[in-house]
């Protein structure tokens, strides 16, 4: 410090050199992160754009950025040319909503019991728990789906669900927001004689809430974009979830890609949901990562 | 790993109850209150032990018993062939070429969304305005379903219609067949289209992640570097690169596991073709299982992708231990 300030002159003038390449560097910056981030955003630009483009001016006018006159029509015309899409909404919305509910019940209940209550073999379960992690869940497909044949839930909300059940990676993130409270409340719980299912969902879960949400988020997200799954086991048109009933709509309805302004109103549809989800909730995704990321 | 919780009544040594039968005998209520418990607490873990049971365990086991069978999921004997799947696997030739496509795909989308999301992180990584709204156009890739996602780069990708080729004729460049089957060096583009295509989906996913690596470092550690004179390379050399190495190796980890996994863009994109230029190893188990309805033989591509992915994920933490430093 003592060099520092015989030099005042000196550390002036670098500190000003400093300001002007912070200056020079900091809008650099933002010129890199503009082009970035339009590059990214991009698809979505002209997925939303082109859906609102008529078949004619899309075809004609490849760079055209902005369609002249939106085809707000082009939305209802999906639409009648493909009546079951409510249905794969529907559908996708109640799979993804089971899953993350009985992930959410069966993670909470299994990390209590490895966090709060003892019993022999605690250490050795959770080993158990954490090593499936190690396994792909392709791997598990083919039996899976002979499991399900033979239970006749083949092409039913069951099949689509009750394999997702378990999720280790819910466990091990819920242990390891769980013994982060403070053990002073659960014995402070345990004098007013709670149990542990009241222990459960009075003291452990209200002060866990941001790991609740986040996964919720992320499971929501994640089922709600699932496709290899239902793609395997679902097969009546019903059962169809969204993203099937997508790539059926490319196929059948936009002939392989010749009505592509109707295949992009189908996918701004199908994709809206998650652009508002994201928009109210985007602090729990940023705030979630830090917290998944840092501990795992 | 393991916690140490001081859970339980504390006042009462063990050494009590094993030295004395009479101590056992005169406090009955806490034993059973510690049945109790672990009733309770095997309770509580039972039905996250049946799912996994069910779904997981015993699938890996019926697996490796499919892998020595031939069965097409309809005839009522499965047929027990010994190795004959596995030695089918590593003799054929296009076995190799899937091996191949897959260690591409990998490599390709873990580098560039590693570095991608690391560039993009640093650039972040001060006072900048503006930071959520880079930060959520970025990260919107990421919650979009892979197949709306796809079905929108398809377009892209188009060979008549699409803008890639559109912009490139603008220098008159020919139409190259991104995805589709082109012609001599036009024939090279479908994996790494396919590549393109997931380093978007998740650059903003891994860029998030690393910033909130970044801002885990203290500005001292920088204000120290810089008095000894360091520059930005110095600086990012001997500060953030160690003291981020945690949350690249976690990234490294779960991209790699998650390219070997990947099957939604193939089969949007590409359908493993043109010829077999895309057929990773999780869509040639799909095929084989699900559309040959060879159901020995898949089983045991996936036995070989299982340990495939233990063994890389073991080499990874191996090496680890030469490159990530834990504060």
């Amino acid at each position: 410090m003592a060099t520092h300030m015989a030099k005042t002159q000196a550390s002036k003038n670098a500190r000003r050199a400093r300001r002007t390449k912070s200056l020079v560097s900091r809008i650099l910056a933002h010129v890199a992160l503009t082009i970035s981030s339009l590059l990214i955003a991009f698809p979505f630009f002209w997925m939303i754009t082109r859906a609102l483009m008529s078949a004619e001016e899309l075809n004609a006018y490849r760079f055209r950025l902005i369609p002249q006159v939106m085809q707000w029509s082009n939305f209802r015309e999906f639409w009648e040319a493909e009546p079951l899409f409510g249905r794969y909404f529907v559908n996708s919305a109640i799979m993804a909503a089971g899953v993350t509910v009985l992930q959410l019940v069966v993670a909470c209940l299994a990390a209590y019991a490895f966090t709060s209550i003892k019993f022999p073999g605690r250490g050795i379960l959770f080993f158990v728990v954490i090593s499936t992690l190690m396994i792909p869940v392709v791997v598990t497909y083919v039996p899976s789906y002979i499991i399900l044949a033979r239970l006749k839930w083949l092409d039913t909300f069951k099949g689509l669900i009750i394999p997702s059940a378990v999720s280790a990676f819910g466990i091990f993130l819920f242990r390891q927001g769980f013994s982060s409270i403070p053990r002073e409340l659960f014995d402070a719980a345990k004098i007013d004689g709670a149990g542990h299912l009241r222990m459960l969902s009075q003291v452990v879960l209200p002060l866990s809430k941001p790991i609740l949400v986040t996964f919720i988020i992320f499971d929501v997200v994640g089922y709600y974009n699932s496709y290899f799954w239902p793609l395997l086991i679902t097969s009546s048109p019903n059962m169809r979830v969204l993203t099937i009933g997508l790539t059926i709509f490319f196929i059948e309805k936009g002939y392989y890609g010749i009505r592509w302004h109707l295949i992009m109103a189908a996918n701004a549809a199908a994709i809206l949901p998650l652009i508002l989800l994201f928009v109210i909730a985007q602090r729990w995704f940023v705030e979630g990562v830090a917290t998944t990321g840092l501990k795992g | 790993m393991t916690i140490r919780s001081n859970h339980g009544p504390v006042s009462r040594p063990g050494t009590d109850a094993k030295a004395s039968p009479a101590g056992q005998r005169r406090a009955p209520a806490l034993g059973s209150q510690r049945i109790r418990d672990w009733i309770t607490g095997y309770l509580f873990i039972l039905p996250a032990f049946i799912s996994l049971a069910v779904w997981w365990l015993y699938p890996l086991v019926y697996s490796v018993y499919l892998g020595f069978t031939e069965w097409d999921f309809m005839s009522p004997q499965k047929k027990w062939v010994w190795l004959e799947n596995y030695v089918k696997i590593f003799t054929h030739r296009e076995f190799r070429r899937v091996l191949w496509n897959t260690a591409y795909f990998s490599v390709g989308t873990v580098v560039l969304g590693l570095l991608g999301g690391l560039i993009l992180a640093l650039l972040l990584n001060r006072k900048i305005r503006g930071l959520p709204i880079y930060r959520a156009l970025m990260f919107s890739p990421w919650i979009t379903p892979t197949v709306a996602a796809a079905l929108v780069w398809l377009w892209i990708y188009n060979r008549d219609m699409g803008i890639f080729n559109a912009i490139l004729s603008l220098f008159g460049v020919g139409r190259i067949d991104w995805i589709g089957s082109g012609q001599g060096l036009f024939r090279m583009w479908a994996m790494p289209s396919v590549i393109i295509f997931s380093v978007w989906k998740t650059v903003g996913y891994n860029m998030v992640y690393f910033l909130a690596g970044l801002t885990t470092i203290p500005t001292e550690l920088y204000e120290a570097a810089e008095i000894d004179g360091a520059g930005s390379w110095a600086k990012f050399r001997s500060v953030t690169w160690p003291l981020l190495s945690p949350m690249t190796f976690f990234l490294f980890v779960v991209s790699t596991i998650g390219t070997f996994n990947a099957f939604d863009q193939f089969r949007v994109l590409t359908r493993g073709g043109p010829g077999d230029a895309t057929r990773t190893m999780v869509y040639y188990l799909y095929q084989n299982a699900f559309e040959f309805f060879d159901v020995g033989y898949g089983s045991a591509v996936a036995i070989v992708l299982f340990t495939l992915i233990l063994l890389l994920t073991l080499l990874q933490f191996r090496a680890s231990r030469s490159w990530v430093h834990y504060g």
